[in-house]
């Protein structure tokens, strides 16, 4: 048994000297970009010298600027945009917007010191898959692990959706716009008008 | 005695319904396929007990959870959740070796032996300091594997979120957790009870925001805490079957349909984000 122990103890401990190897030696540019994401996003939160409200602005800019929106906001949607109107689409993209800065891009408090530390990605048809992990405050290996889906566009590169223990956001949210939907007669306007009331 | 003698016979005939599944790894996918449309044949009722839980929430689990993270440190509340993560080891190892996992189960065995004695009853985590790390398998997670289907979701009162998989597999717990078999009865029920009633109040304390934000900003709550908990299920099944996001991916490939719907792009798409 203690053989056994030590054996797959140095095994395993192999194996991660292997991982962080390849990782120091290669890093994609979709792990590039997550790593400088995570860094500026982790620093404007740990940043004590500004106030509330510009961190928040500062936060939700690099947000916004690092994910493609457009693409989420459509497919959170499914196959209801296809059928939309111009004026639902143009009313309901308004309002997503607005939504999402509110439920997603403005997590200031949520942040107590976390780190990201970024573990490898993986090519997964048109999309990269960054994987990392966060890890707890005031431990070594209290983590989190996040999945970055990436789309890489010829050197414009976007996030897509984040993947905590699991859990897809970006799939959780047109899960619950498709129930809304199924609850309230396939009515987009009834969606759109349910987005604005929250954001008000 | 009659009580866990009926566990035993429920168990049994879920076994009995993987056995007949000639190929588990199949059928574990299609079952997670399946998971995309969500099963929910109850959602009436579901709802009900849904909101029932979320007033006890808000009135007792939330406050609790509250508390307790403004009260102890967190450098203790690491020390609980580090605890609380040692005594799922044993349980972890017995069901890693009902799924054929033999060198995990090794790994979730040594992992409690060392945090056990050097961790201090399991305060301190020296195990994964030497590369002994492996995730928390429970009976539902076995069951899955074995290709037993998840069956519908259904809402437990106080317990939240289950399926008929994931409860037979909570139910069989007291069965397959060595840790249930040490000590006298009412040891175990204080042994039961603390981890338990912790194990809310951890998990619950380290999830707060998220969760009034989700309650605040959801459209449709009930619904979101549906599709987290199938997500969260359904990539813990699978993670011994090496299947993990193929349904995620397949999700995400539609994506390339509505790329090319060019029909309308909004004017208010291109706006700069800053100073809003």
């Amino acid at each position: 048994m203690q053989s056994y122990i030590k054996k797959s103890i140095s095994a395993i401990a192999s194996i991660f000297i292997l991982i962080q190897i390849s990782y120091a030696s290669n890093h994609s540019s979709e792990e590039e970009f997550v790593k400088t994401f995570s860094d500026k996003a982790i620093s404007i939160l740990g940043n004590t010298e500004i106030s509330e409200q510009e961190k928040s602005e500062k936060f939700t800019s690099i947000v916004m600027s690092a994910i493609d929106l457009n693409l989420i906001s459509k497919f959170v949607l499914s196959k209801t945009w296809k059928n939309a109107t111009d004026d639902q689409k143009e009313r309901y993209l308004k309002a997503f917007k607005t939504y999402f800065v509110n439920s997603y891009a403005n997590k200031l408090n949520q942040y107590s010191g976390e780190k990201v530390k970024i573990i490898g990605s993986e090519v997964k048809g048109k999309y990269t898959i960054v994987e990392s992990n966060i890890i707890r405050e005031g431990t070594d290996t209290l983590q989190i692990n996040l999945k970055w889906r990436i789309l890489n566009r010829d050197g414009d590169i976007k996030i897509i959706d984040l993947n905590i223990e699991g859990i897809s956001l970006i799939i959780a949210q047109r899960e619950e716009f498709q129930s809304f939907l199924a609850n309230n007669n396939s009515d987009l306007d009834q969606l759109i008008t349910k987005l604005e009331n929250i954001n008000n | 005695m009659i009580y866990s003698r009926t566990i035993t016979a429920f168990v049994f005939c879920l076994l009995l319904v993987g056995g007949c599944s000639s190929n588990p790894r199949s059928t574990a996918l299609d079952s997670s396929l399946n998971a995309s449309s969500i099963s929910d044949p109850f959602e009436a009722v579901n709802r009900v007990t849904f909101s029932f839980n979320s007033i006890f929430d808000k009135s007792i689990v939330r406050p609790t959870a509250l508390v307790y993270r403004g009260v102890v440190p967190g450098f203790v509340r690491n020390r609980v959740t580090y605890s609380l993560d040692n005594l799922n080891m044993p349980v972890t190892a017995v069901n890693n070796l009902l799924q054929g996992e033999l060198s995990k189960a090794g790994i979730a065995s040594s992992r409690f032996i060392i945090n056990s004695t050097i961790g201090i009853f399991g305060i301190f985590d020296p195990a994964s300091s030497f590369g002994l790390v492996v995730e928390n398998e429970d009976f539902g997670q076995t069951l899955a594997v074995w290709g037993v289907p998840s069956g519908p979701y259904i809402v437990l009162p106080f317990l939240g979120p289950s399926s008929p998989r994931d409860f037979t597999g909570l139910l069989s717990t007291s069965l397959l957790d060595p840790m249930y078999q040490i000590g006298s009865d009412s040891n175990q029920n204080a042994f039961r009870s603390y981890r338990m009633g912790v194990g809310v109040v951890d998990f619950r304390s380290q999830n707060i925001e998220i969760f009034d934000d989700l309650q605040n900003n959801s459209l449709d709550y009930y619904a979101a805490v549906r599709s987290f908990y199938n997500q969260s299920r359904e990539s813990q099944s699978l993670n011994n079957l090496e299947t993990g996001s193929d349904l995620e991916d397949d999700i995400f490939d539609e994506f390339e349909d509505l790329e090319l719907d060019d029909s309308y792009v909004g004017p208010d798409i291109e706006i700069e984000y800053s100073g809003e």
